[in-house]
């Protein structure tokens, strides 16, 4: 018998026992469903995740002051779990930048932790970084109006200073900052630039709150100290990461005068790390996935091989007749075998449609994106149309073994 | 002489039931029938007479002896050589119809078609459907719209529509109404006329009147074979 006429006997089939067919389609829709969902949230998970990479950059490390903790950063986090040492200098930037191979830029910085920011009557709580011209290129990040840190700036010591939008919004409401004078831990600065609006960080918080001032007014004549918080190095290519990342190490090692089984005085965070840390995540949450995705499989197919014995049991007189016309054990196993597999992939196909629908209502709810990808689909149906041909083997099975005699009593 | 069109010699049927002593459906039965005959299988019930169609149309294997179709020994054949001897050979009606529900008349007269390599399904259905005297204008009506003679017409052009030797009929007229059921019987004469070998089980002395040659089975055996003479003109 043709393929395509054992399609339609099956689709007869399944529409002459129109609830069976029902509950069938629900039991798999139900497991598909879910594995829609979970699967279009864990890729969302991940795209979020590594979106927060690119922010960070992929040919940027991070070099810390301060000894390793288990916290993995991914720059411009908090200080906490980590322990700040006043042992990295300006000079280290510069030997760095003169030094290690392949490095294109390095942009040091301090970063005072929150500081009270007033305008007039107004305050705002800001994180503020001193910061040299190259932070803008390291971070590609500019200015929307006036003009960033300049290398006049460091020079003289000016008191200018750069804001975040968040910072415009909360300090200046409708007004226009530029040239406006606000006091940042009681120092006064003037206004001479505004951000672009750069969003969350890799580390999810806002970016957009940040006062950048010149660094080395920041270390003199606010935070009175001369070392850094941390240097921020581009490398030229993505290659260049992991060897400019040792000897950085090597050279801070040297210059800092730290022994060969000493811990270090400072960490260095490359996008590399992040990204393990992000495959290894995700391994979990696969494993997780498929824990999921096959509870909710073998229920679905639990199910539709329940109800195919059912059927192949009350169509007895069905299956007698077909064999008496000439039907053969082949001709009737294809068919329910067919009709599991459609009534599956129907299923499976019911099962994406309303996982879809899921992930909309999941978004609007959690505000999380769910990512939908033709591989979600793909693996929803296929994976539909494996548990039919599983659940409908031994239905279709015995179906095909009844003798006709037996099936027309 | 002319082969006989079925030959069957000492067929013994036990139903094994719970692994105790078989029931002994068929207790040694011979008989011959030849083209174009039309045959009665009466009898009460659990004579045998059923489980002696069910040999005879190959549905079912006998535990002993041997059934020749048009010069075939059948009864050493496995599954699907049994479904092909049925598909080219045989066709069959039933007490209740067994029709397919919601499915059109029309469809279910294509049904025996499928397992073929016909690739014309509804011109011989149709045909089939006009030889029975089907309307054509209800081919398209499910089996929950028509009435039970006009159901049977539709077994009967399912059966007929792969051009068998041979029409085998179980209680054609066991869930009839007089009036259909002699009309259903006419139907039946008139195919046995156009030279159809009709093989009829019943335990209605009225519709077994209706064949030339009456076979009475009691407990497993065949008691009389006669021929009717009051049956209607038999063919030329």
């Amino acid at each position: 018998m043709k393929i395509r006429r054992m399609m339609g006997q099956a689709l007869r089939g399944l529409n002459r026992n129109r609830l069976r067919t029902f509950f069938m389609m629900t039991g798999i829709a139900v497991g598909i469903t879910v594995l829609t969902v979970v699967l279009s949230a864990g890729m969302g998970a991940r795209e979020r995740i590594m979106e927060r990479v690119r922010v960070f950059g992929l040919e940027n490390m991070m070099v810390w002051a301060g000894g390793s903790t288990d916290q993995t950063r991914m720059g411009g986090g908090s200080e906490e779990g980590s322990t700040v040492t006043a042992t990295m200098k300006m000079e280290d930037a510069e030997a760095i930048r003169a030094q290690v191979q392949g490095v294109r830029e390095v942009a040091p910085f301090f970063r005072g932790g929150q500081a009270e920011v007033r305008w007039r009557d107004r305050t705002f709580t800001a994180p503020v970084f001193g910061v040299t011209p190259e932070w803008a290129d390291v971070w590609d990040w500019y200015v929307d109006r006036g003009s960033f840190i300049s290398y006049e700036d460091n020079e003289i010591m000016a008191r200018t200073a750069a804001i975040g939008p968040t910072v415009v919004r909360e300090l200046f409401g409708d007004e226009d900052p530029m040239g406006e004078i606000i006091q940042v831990g009681g120092v006064p600065f003037e206004i001479t630039g505004i951000m672009l609006e750069k969003g969350a960080s890799a580390g999810g918080g806002d970016m957009d709150n940040r006062v950048f001032v010149p660094l080395s007014t920041y270390m003199r004549r606010v935070a009175n100290v001369d070392y850094l918080s941390g240097i921020r190095v581009q490398v030229q290519g993505i290659r260049d990461m992991e060897p400019a990342a040792a000897d950085i190490a090597a050279l801070l090692q040297e210059r800092h005068n730290i022994a060969p089984g000493v811990p270090d005085d400072f960490r260095v965070t490359t996008p590399t790390e992040v990204t393990s840390m992000v495959e290894e995540m995700q391994g979990t949450f696969n494993l997780f996935l498929i824990l999921v995705a096959g509870i909710a499989l073998v229920v679905g197919g639990v199910v539709v091989a329940n109800i195919m014995l059912l059927s192949v049991s009350e169509r007895r007189g069905e299956i007698g007749l077909r064999k008496a016309v000439g039907g053969k054990a082949r001709h009737i196993q294809g068919q329910f075998l067919a009709e599991s597999v459609a009534v599956t992939f129907l299923g499976g196909v019911g099962g994406v449609l309303l996982g879809m629908a899921g992930n909309l209502i999941m978004e609007r709810v959690t505000g999380t994106p769910a990512l939908v990808t033709w591989h979600v689909l793909a693996a929803g149906i296929v994976f539909s149309s494996v548990v039919g041909l599983l659940a409908g083997f031994y239905p279709a099975r015995k179906a095909a073994a009844m003798a006709p005699v037996d099936a027309l009593r | 002489m002319e082969q006989p069109l079925i030959q069957a010699r000492d067929l013994t049927r036990v139903y094994q039931k719970d692994g105790t002593m078989g029931v002994q459906a068929l207790k040694g039965v011979s008989l011959e029938i030849g083209k174009g005959e039309f045959v009665a299988l009466v009898g009460a019930s659990g004579s045998g007479k059923s489980t002696l169609m069910n040999l005879l149309g190959c549905l079912d294997r006998p535990t002993s002896g041997n059934v020749v179709l048009d010069g075939r020994e059948v009864s050493g054949l496995d599954e699907d050589d049994l479904a092909e001897v049925r598909s080219r050979t045989i066709g069959f009606v039933f007490q209740s119809f067994n029709l397919l529900p919601r499915t059109s008349a029309l469809e279910n007269v294509e049904l025996p078609l499928l397992y073929t390599d016909r690739s014309d399904l509804a011109g011989p259905a149709r045909a089939a459907l006009q030889v029975v005297g089907f309307p054509a204008d209800r081919v398209d009506h499910h089996p929950g719209e028509l009435s039970g003679g006009q159901q049977q017409r539709v077994a009967i052009a399912r059966a007929l529509v792969n051009d068998p030797e041979i029409l085998f009929a179980d209680e054609p007229t066991g869930n009839l109404d007089s009036q259909s059921s002699e009309e259903i019987m006419a139907l039946f004469a008139e195919l046995n006329r156009q030279g159809r070998t009709v093989v009829v089980v019943t335990h209605d002395a009225e519709v077994a009147a209706y064949a030339q040659r009456v076979i009475t089975m009691q407990d497993g055996r065949i008691v009389s074979d006669e021929k009717n003479p009051s049956a209607p003109e038999a063919r030329p």
